[in-house]
């Protein structure tokens, strides 16, 4: 596992917690990991962009995104715990790899789709889902950060509706291959349990099955997640006719 | 349970200029959490395995309203030279089966709007809102998103005409005399109850209303007397050893009973009416328990029209959002939008609750058979009703209920 990030922190608060900060420890261990893998992205898109415009944005996400894994990372300290990540883990590993083949083929598109479509509505909905449950400053981060990942999507919604227009089928083969690699992988970390073994973020046990202690669940997540991808894609345009048969055939 | 829902439609998406040309819209939801592993089972195709119930469960709820399926229904005008059609939308709400209860009915408002929103953006001219969409919206269209070029009809209108045309065929079939019965209309104050009511009324020796508000009921006796309708209010309503409101007592001389409820899931049991009594059950879902037991009764399914113009889905949905003995069989509620698309009338028919007459229904009536749109063959929860009387002791089966 990669070593935890430097975080300035002057004092711990730890809250009443005890109980369930093994569960928020895991809960923070995903959310870091996804900024980490985000932040790596976003680096990556940088290299392969032509404008120097999207080149600063490019990087200037990737420095938002850093930002958020200390910020989880500094409310893991407040409860008391260390939470760690995992790039490498089976998951995110597998959802590098589909984004380093957009990057690969310079497919700038591609990026946008797998990153901010596809990536940022997990993290949009189920930080969300997190920051409505969550105690205190934890919970307020969660959605504070759900409300600063939500503001990204603009202005990559602009250029992927452009790009759609230029040739729609084209566009929207082109997201459905991405979503049976992404969306799959995505499905199978949401599922209500971890089939193909542990997910290498975790801790110890998967804390799928301890979510209810902290009033939240699997299924929830995942729900909102789905819900969050299906009505950005209805945002690109894509028929929900369409989209739906999508989503109906993501393992369970 | 699904978080928020209704995804607002952004204006410039609106604006946007539909692809194909959308005639009509259709907005319903599964009554059954059977009919929505169903649906999901086509969506996922073949190729998947289906879906366990509890995973049904968990990711049904969180679906935004959008388009299933797309519709095409044929006319019989003109069809040995231009086969008349009209192209629509199915739209589904993805209202959970077991959440149409008074508790939900803000994010069912919610999802209704959604649909109806899908339904704008696609360009559709006219909407028919089937099953508890319209109850959930009847009276008040204002609800709905702004609307531009696109009219929407509870399709009460047509409903009411196959229910009363079921009615008089089963008395034909049974050899009833409709002048000498006495009707029971359950969920009397609703547009369906109330249309049934104001269409049966000359029609019948005597009227029995009953609902859950006992002071609405009395204002429709009052309407409907100004009308020159004769109703009485179901005395075992009333009755001081009962529970006001109590829906299950009824006379046991109603031997003709209109179930017109809108009612969250099958409950009613019926267990005091006539011994010979037939009952129409016109609800979606269904009013009447899978678990009733009403000795020597005739049930049959009412508001149900047949297109014999033609009927395609794609996806092929066929059978599975049409669970009917019969094929090309439809709720009257969506039919009424299809039956005026097909006579490019594009107008709000029926709107409102109380406003449903029996030139009104005439009207509609004509549209749809103008078009090759009946009343369905009449069947229940066990199948297709057998043409000769039947006095054996019968039990309303969960089959097609499920």
């Amino acid at each position: 596992m990669e070593p935890l990030i430097a975080v300035n922190c002057s004092t711990s608060e730890c809250t009443s917690l005890s109980p369930t900060a093994p569960i928020w420890q895991d809960v923070l261990a995903q959310a870091i990991t996804g900024e980490l893998l985000a932040a790596m992205n976003y680096t990556s898109l940088s290299e392969i962009c032509d404008d120097p415009d999207e080149v600063a944005d490019a990087l200037e996400h990737a420095q938002i995104e850093r930002g958020h894994a200390a910020r989880f990372a500094a409310e893991g300290h407040k409860i008391g715990v260390e939470a760690s990540n995992n790039v490498d883990g089976k998951h995110w590993k597998r959802l590098r790899e589909a984004f380093q083949g957009c990057i690969t083929e310079r497919d700038f598109i591609g990026c946008l789709i797998v990153q901010e479509i596809m990536l940022e509505s997990f993290a949009v909905a189920s930080y969300a889902r997190v920051g409505r449950v969550a105690p205190g400053s934890l919970g307020q981060t969660f959605a504070r950060i759900a409300a600063e990942e939500e503001e990204h999507v603009d202005h990559a919604m602009a250029i992927l509706r452009a790009e759609r227009a230029l040739d729609t089928q084209r566009f929207d083969d082109k997201v459905h291959r991405l979503h049976l690699d992404v969306m799959t992988t995505l499905a199978k970390m949401l599922a209500k349990e971890c089939k193909d073994g542990h997910c290498e973020v975790c801790h110890g046990n998967c804390v799928k099955p301890s979510l209810f202690e902290v009033s939240l669940s699997a299924a929830q997540l995942r729900g909102a997640s789905l819900q969050q991808y299906l009505k950005t894609l209805d945002m690109l345009g894509i028929p929900g006719e369409v989209t739906l048969g999508w989503v109906a055939q993501l393992p369970v | 349970m699904g978080g928020s829902v209704a995804g607002v439609v952004e204006r410039e998406s609106i604006g946007e200029a539909p692809v194909e040309q959308v005639d009509f819209a259709l907005i319903g939801h599964q009554e059954s959490w059977r009919a929505a592993a169903d649906v999901l089972a086509v969506l996922r195709g073949p190729e998947h395995a289906r879906l366990p119930d509890d995973e049904i469960k968990d990711i049904l709820p969180w679906i935004p309203p959008r388009v299933v399926c797309h519709v095409e229904v044929g006319s019989i005008l003109n069809r040995k030279i231009v086969r008349a059609k009209a192209r629509g939308l199915y739209i589904d709400s993805f209202i959970p089966p077991d959440c149409l209860g008074a508790g939900y009915v803000h994010e069912n408002i919610a999802r209704v709007r959604a649909a109806a929103a899908c339904a704008i953006k696609a360009g559709a001219k006219i909407v028919s809102l089937g099953g508890f969409s319209s109850i959930l919206i009847e009276g008040n269209f204002d609800q709905l998103p702004e609307q531009y070029d696109t009219v929407f009809t509870t399709g009460n209108t047509l409903t009411v005409g196959f229910i009363v045309q079921g009615i008089k065929k089963m008395c034909a079939l049974e050899g009833r005399d409709l002048s000498r019965s006495t009707l029971l209309i359950v969920g009397a104050t609703g547009d369906v109850g109330s249309g049934c009511a104001r269409c049966l009324a000359p029609l019948v020796k005597r009227m029995l209303l009953s609902a859950r508000n006992v002071d609405r009921l009395r204002r429709l006796i009052a309407e409907l007397e100004s009308d020159g309708v004769q109703a009485e209010i179901a005395t075992d309503v009333l009755g001081p050893t009962f529970p006001r409101n109590d829906p299950q007592r009824f006379s046991a001389e109603a031997d003709l009973v209109i179930c017109a409820a809108s009612l969250a899931s099958p409950s009613l049991l019926l267990d005091r009416i006539a011994p010979d009594a037939i009952i129409c059950d016109a609800g979606y879902p269904k009013n009447l328990s899978p678990s009733a037991h009403v000795p020597g009764v005739k049930v049959f399914f009412g508001g149900l029209g047949q297109v014999t113009g033609g009927l395609t889905f794609a996806p092929d949905f066929h059978g599975i959002l049409n669970r009917h003995p019969f094929p090309d069989v439809v709720h009257g509620c969506l039919l009424e939008g299809m039956a005026l698309a097909l006579d490019r009338r594009f107008e709000p028919f029926s709107q409102g609750r109380g406003f449903i007459t029996p030139e009104r229904v005439a009207e509609m009536e004509t549209i749809a058979a103008r078009h090759g749109i009946y009343l369905a063959p009449l069947y229940n929860a066990e199948g297709p009703l057998a043409l000769t009387t039947s006095t054996s002791t019968r039990r309303i089966s969960a089959t097609l209920h499920a």
